[in-house]
């Protein structure tokens, strides 16, 4: 199948997809529960890497600082701008269309090649709106307080390094993540999120919803959604930081 | 009723379907049998909307689903109900909700009869006690009830199975043709069955209708079915070493 296609079905599901919910009630009993399992469930993983990463970026910091006149404090300040520049958004992201992004299309296509979306037809249901609207708002809603909570993470990861070791000194790193403080940077970060939210929820329903087959195809559907959507955010991110930056 | 009209449906270069015509009654089991691969889900997914014929037109009762607009789409929808092959209950859901979801989406009951109404319809394929278990937690012919429990919830008019027995015991399968049985004459519906397991052709076909090769091959009565002269059909239906048998003994 050639791009045009998979574009020209992409939209066609979307449009599916953004149509008034049948039942209101059911919606917002759907979007709770997605709220939980892609969101809420993702929290853990989000703030183990996230300190991981902050320590890790203030180590590599302090570490390549070769140069005597930058002041220590630099090691908090560029770990401060790399995490709310890039790491909270992008690389979380990238993170999350892996875990989310494969949940998602392993459940809808296994839906599918079970007959559970043929059901729904049948019965009258829009499917696309019913399984997969809930999915792309409640991720949606969600992702920035993901975003926020591995900001916070990573700089306590960081923090947590210079109380540990003696690299640099804990006060040294607090004046740094305060120093010159750009509050867009936040903003900026948890619109790349959101729009990259969309691609992974998007993206991967995309390839659930067309799964067809056995077992095996669901997962190499699952494959291909963590890989083409890690691949649009890559793309989305380059375009995203010319235009906001 | 349900009349197809020249039904073809064909997937590029390979056509499925070469033309199908036939009128499945009211208040009737209506039988398509045929071999694997000869077209009989093609054509029930035909029946039903889930594939649109290639050309052709299918009338229920005298409404054309080609010329049906969205809204008529829905509305035919909603007096439809379909057991799936492999029963298609929602895993996420119990077998009391999974029968509870049409009727949430489309019914404007009360959330109370909307309960009865699914309990009513579990008790009567005989799931009394499965109301709070998942799909999973059951064994094959008790989802398969379920599935038609939750198939008739909205009192459908028309009633689809897709290989109803496929994957469960004889005396199993025995049970839930009955039920099929007797649910249709009970809600008086237009059901159509798609099987190639002889047992149900003998216990339940009102009218059978054989497809071979995407052709209809032979159309008639469980019992006028073997006294058939149509090779391919009696090559289908004495394949069955267990069956040419029976019929040896029954003979002598």
């Amino acid at each position: 199948m050639n791009l045009l296609e998979h574009v020209g079905k992409y939209s066609l599901l979307m449009y599916r997809t953004f149509s008034v919910p049948q039942r209101w009630k059911l919606f917002f009993k759907q979007l709770w529960r997605e709220i939980e399992k892609l969101g809420a469930d993702s929290l853990f993983i989000t703030l183990i890497v996230s300190i991981f990463m902050g320590a890790i970026m203030a180590m590599q910091t302090q570490n390549n600082i070769e140069n005597p006149l930058l002041p220590r404090y630099t090691v908090g300040l560029v770990t401060r701008d790399t995490l709310l520049m890039e790491f909270c958004s992008t690389i979380i992201c990238l993170l999350l269309a892996g875990k989310v992004g494969s949940n998602i299309a392993s459940e809808i296509g296994s839906m599918r090649i079970t007959e559970q979306i043929d059901a729904m037809e049948i019965m009258g249901v829009n499917s696309a709106n019913f399984i997969i609207l809930p999915k792309i708002v409640g991720f949606i809603l969600f992702v920035p307080i993901l975003v926020v909570f591995s900001m916070f993470s990573g700089i306590l990861g960081g923090y947590l390094l210079s109380v540990a070791t003696n690299m640099i000194s804990p006060a040294t790193y607090v004046y740094g993540i305060q120093y010159w403080f750009i509050p867009w940077y936040v903003y900026y970060s948890i619109i790349k999120s959101v729009v990259f939210a969309f691609v992974i929820t998007s993206v991967s329903s995309y390839y659930g919803y067309y799964s067809y087959g056995g077992s095996l195809d669901v997962g190499r559907s699952s494959t291909n959604a963590v890989v083409n959507s890690s691949l649009i955010i890559l793309l989305l991110d380059v375009l995203l930081t010319k235009l906001l930056i | 009723m349900i009349e197809l009209s020249n039904v073809h449906k064909q997937f590029e270069d390979n056509e499925v379907l070469k033309g199908i015509d036939t009128v499945f009654e009211t208040g009737k089991t209506n039988l398509i049998i045929g071999q694997s691969g000869s077209g009989k889900t093609v054509l029930l997914k035909c029946i039903v909307g889930l594939m649109e014929p290639t050309s052709g037109d299918i009338l229920y009762d005298g409404r054309s689903l080609a010329a049906m607009g969205k809204n008529e789409r829905t509305q035919l929808r909603s007096e439809l109900g379909m057991l799936f092959q492999g029963s298609a209950l929602f895993d996420s859901l119990t077998v009391q909700e999974n029968v509870l979801f049409p009727l949430r989406m489309f019914s404007e009951m009360s959330d109370s009869d909307k309960k009865k109404r699914a309990r009513y319809c579990l008790d009567r394929v005989g799931l009394e006690g499965a109301y709070l278990k998942f799909p999973s937690e059951i064994s094959g012919g008790m989802q398969k009830r379920a599935a038609i429990a939750r198939a008739i919830a909205l009192n459908p008019k028309y009633l689809f199975c897709d290989e109803p027995n496929s994957g469960l015991d004889p005396l199993t399968s025995i049970k839930i043709d009955e039920l099929i049985t007797d649910i249709t004459e009970e809600f008086q519906m237009t059901t159509i069955i798609n099987t190639h397991d002889m047992n149900s052709v003998v216990s339940m076909g009102e009218k059978v209708i054989f497809i071979y090769e995407g052709e209809m091959g032979w159309e008639g009565t469980k019992d006028e079915i073997f006294t058939a002269t149509d090779q391919h059909l009696r090559e289908f239906v004495f394949a069955s070493k267990f069956f040419q048998k029976s019929l040896e003994l029954q003979t002598k």
